[in-house]
């Protein structure tokens, strides 16, 4: 559905999207992660054909040409800047664009409803977008690409600094968008949004892609082993009872309690139970895609 | 045509809504039109109350005499002061000018007529020589009405006759031939004066200074009829220019807050979205026209003497502008700068091309310089339609010139914003 080749960005000397190639296919939702500076925002101007990458090839749904009509008709880009028009309400925002992708009449004043209802807006419809919280803004800019009904998504940040309660919504609606079936880029550097809504990720820095899969697999390849802390009822533990259901060489135990690293948590979870031991308590430290960033980056996804 | 139709509705939308921009663009022009409409109305009527000082040191009848006939002229306005004070009057700029009668001023023709020994002084300042002429021509009127009423006093006219008589006879210069013709003329004078009954001598020595009759003949006017047909196109110049500044405006805001992304990630060519704005920008520009024109007809009974010509003029002077305005957003990067940069051109271009001060009125000197301003050639298109008579003909050039600029201006305004935005 999307493909991107070697695609190459740069502005006078900084290269900003540097030999970026993945592929998304119909029905995915695929992430770039990265922070602030990453390359997303560029990757997401050259896929919808803002900007003309130095080289490298783009294909949206067998077509190569992001200027296209019909490629532009099937694209609904979600700008990261809020790309509204203040001075005028809600309502008139949607007509306006609702016009622009060609609609009119009954359709347009369903999919504007629809719209409204979707982006929680539908009793302030006629208030002027000026008078909005950013939350309320920010979901009016995500409402007014979905407009056309596009198969394609193209959502870059779309939660950047928003309440948690508009969060949530984005969240439920761009979920609604991946049952639908629709095909779905999304750019964050909050590695739960990848996490919880992502099929693929890509990670990205500096304009370089430096490993892309399935997050569990993106885990398990660089996120490191998982940590579990166990405390038992026994105060004065025998190390040695416990050593056999544990692989960790790097075993901790102090009085009661031990700490050991693993890489498949659950099924060390099950052989440590099978001791026959009783716990206090137990603990696990799973690994996620910010250990995976710092561990390809030697840095935090948002240093 | 239907997405450029509602990008420019929305154009206009988004102007209405800042009460900002609704005044600069509609209120401005009608002020402006209104407020020099105003004032040039007035031209060309001469200074009217001109206010001077009056310094009477004389105090004799005559002199009050003529005070009162100053102060009867309704093209004067008299203040009586002291010498001191009507000087410092005249010096701070608070009166045109100061007349002093001197001690003697009354005291006769001798007074009135020595070349040695002047009975009245004029202050005032050299520079305002126009001022000083009108002033002069006033006082002399006045003085020959007060003399006027001289001559009806007999006895006063007896006692010049004395005094004269005795002054021929001590003449020492005058051939005794010539002194004894003028002693005769004196006493027929004498006679004439002890002998006229009343009627016939205020008749006779109280006529107009002078006499005329007034023929009123209507002048075939080669200008403007009215002032305001002169201030009409400035207006209208006025509007464009303020609609011109805030469309260009308008696109910078929409590339900075991303709006105008947004569009070009829409089914729309960059073509489709200058045109919505050119498409707003023109029809914000027509309106104001119309405004203006209805103001005109209505307010200052002035109507464009050939509309058919006023059209294509309209036209390419709107043409010429949405043109400068693709140019004048591609000025700045951010509305301030855009704004700052385009208001300096607009305000350079209205100086020379006659649309602060009319070009008739501008130096000689400066004139050459408003052939590079579509200021000057909008207003000469215009002016060619409401009140110089043009025929098709004389029309095209300025026409030609604004669509050329016009063009030249959106085609560098494109490259440039096509280049800024790769």
């Amino acid at each position: 559905m999307i493909k991107a080749e070697n695609l190459k960005k740069s502005y006078g000397a900084t290269v900003a999207v540097d030999d970026v190639s993945f592929e998304v296919q119909k029905g995915q939702t695929f992430g770039l992660l990265g922070p602030n500076g990453a390359g997303k925002t560029t990757t997401i101007q050259l896929l919808c054909g803002l900007l003309k990458p130095d080289a490298g090839k783009i294909t949206l749904d067998g077509k190569t040409d992001p200027g296209l009509i019909e490629v532009r008709m099937s694209l609904g880009v979600v700008p990261q800047a809020l790309a509204l028009y203040e001075e005028l309400t809600a309502l008139e925002n949607l007509r306006f664009f609702g016009k622009i992708y060609g609609l009119s009449g009954q359709k347009l004043k369903e999919r504007v409803n629809n719209c409204l209802d979707i982006a929680g807006l539908a009793q302030r419809s006629k208030e002027r977008v000026s008078k909005y919280s950013g939350g309320m803004k920010r979901r009016l800019n995500m409402v007014c690409s979905l407009l056309h009904n596009p198969p394609i998504l193209l959502l870059d940040e779309p939660t950047v600094g928003v309440d948690p309660q508009s969060r949530n919504l984005i969240f439920d609606t761009i979920e609604d968008m991946r049952k639908e079936g629709r095909t779905i880029i999304y750019t964050t550097h909050y590695m739960e949004e990848a996490q919880r809504l992502c099929d693929k990720v890509a990670i990205i820095d500096h304009g370089r892609i430096l490993d892309m899969d399935n997050v569990e697999n993106l885990i398990t390849k660089h996120g490191g082993p998982s940590h579990i802390e166990a405390e038992f009822e026994e105060k004065s533990l025998d190390i040695n009872k416990i050593k056999p259901f544990i692989d960790d060489e790097n075993l901790q135990y102090e009085e009661s309690k031990i700490r050991f690293q693993t890489s498949q948590p659950m099924e060390s979870l099950a052989k440590l139970n099978s001791s026959g031991m009783r716990f206090n308590s137990l603990k696990v430290q799973t690994t996620n895609l910010e250990d995976v960033f710092l561990n390809l980056t030697g840095r935090r996804l948002r240093d | 045509m239907n997405k450029v139709l509602s990008l420019a509705i929305k154009d206009l939308r988004v102007l209405i809504s800042d009460r900002g921009n609704v005044f600069w663009v509609f209120g401005f022009p009608v002020i402006f039109a209104l407020f020099f409409g105003a004032i040039y109305s007035g031209a060309g009527e001469g200074p009217s109350g001109m206010e001077i000082a009056i310094v009477n040191e004389d105090n004799s009848e005559f002199s009050s005499s003529y005070i009162s006939k100053l102060e009867s002229d309704d093209a004067l306005k008299i203040v009586n002061l002291s010498r001191q004070e009507a000087i410092e009057r005249v010096r701070k700029g608070k009166v045109a000018a100061a007349i002093i009668l001197n001690k003697g001023f009354g005291d006769g023709f001798e007074a009135l007529f020595s070349s040695e020994d002047p009975k009245f002084e004029i202050a005032s300042d050299p520079s305002r020589k126009m001022e000083s002429g009108y002033l002069q021509g006033l006082l002399a009127k006045a003085q020959f009405e007060a003399l006027s009423e001289k001559f009806t006093d007999r006895q006063w006219m007896k006692d010049q006759v004395a005094l004269w008589r005795g002054e021929l006879e001590t003449a020492t210069d005058l051939d005794f031939e010539d002194a004894e013709l003028y002693l005769k003329f004196m006493d027929s004078l004498d006679t004439l004066l002890t002998d006229a009954n009343d009627d016939s001598f205020v008749t006779g020595f109280n006529g107009d200074i002078l006499n005329f009759a007034q023929l009123d003949v209507n002048r075939e006017y080669e200008g403007p009829i009215t002032a305001f047909q002169v201030i009409f196109p400035q207006a209208i110049l006025w509007g464009i220019l303020g609609c011109t500044a805030t469309f260009a405006i308008s696109i910078v805001k929409e590339r900075t807050n991303g709006t105008f992304n947004r569009l070009r990630i829409g089914p729309l060519s960059r073509a489709h979205i200058l045109a919505g704005k050119g498409t707003a920008c023109f029809m914000t520009c027509a309106f104001i026209m119309c405004i203006l024109s209805i103001g005109a007809k209505v307010i200052f009974k002035t109507s464009i003497n050939n509309f058919l010509l006023f059209i294509p003029a309209a036209i390419c002077t709107l043409l010429c502008f949405v043109g400068l305005m693709m140019f004048i957003c591609t000025l700045g990067r951010t509305e301030q700068s855009a704004g700052g940069a385009g208001w300096a051109i607009i305000m350079i271009m209205a100086m020379i091309g006659g649309g602060m001060v009319p070009l008739v009125f501008m130096p000689s000197w400066l004139r050459p310089f408003s052939h590079i301003s579509p200021v000057k050639w909008s207003i000469y298109a215009l002016e060619g339609a409401i009140w110089r008579d043009f025929s098709f003909r004389d029309l095209i050039n300025p026409c030609l010139v604004l669509l050329a600029i016009g063009f030249a201006a959106f085609l560098l305004g494109t490259v440039m914003l096509r280049r800024q935005d790769d």
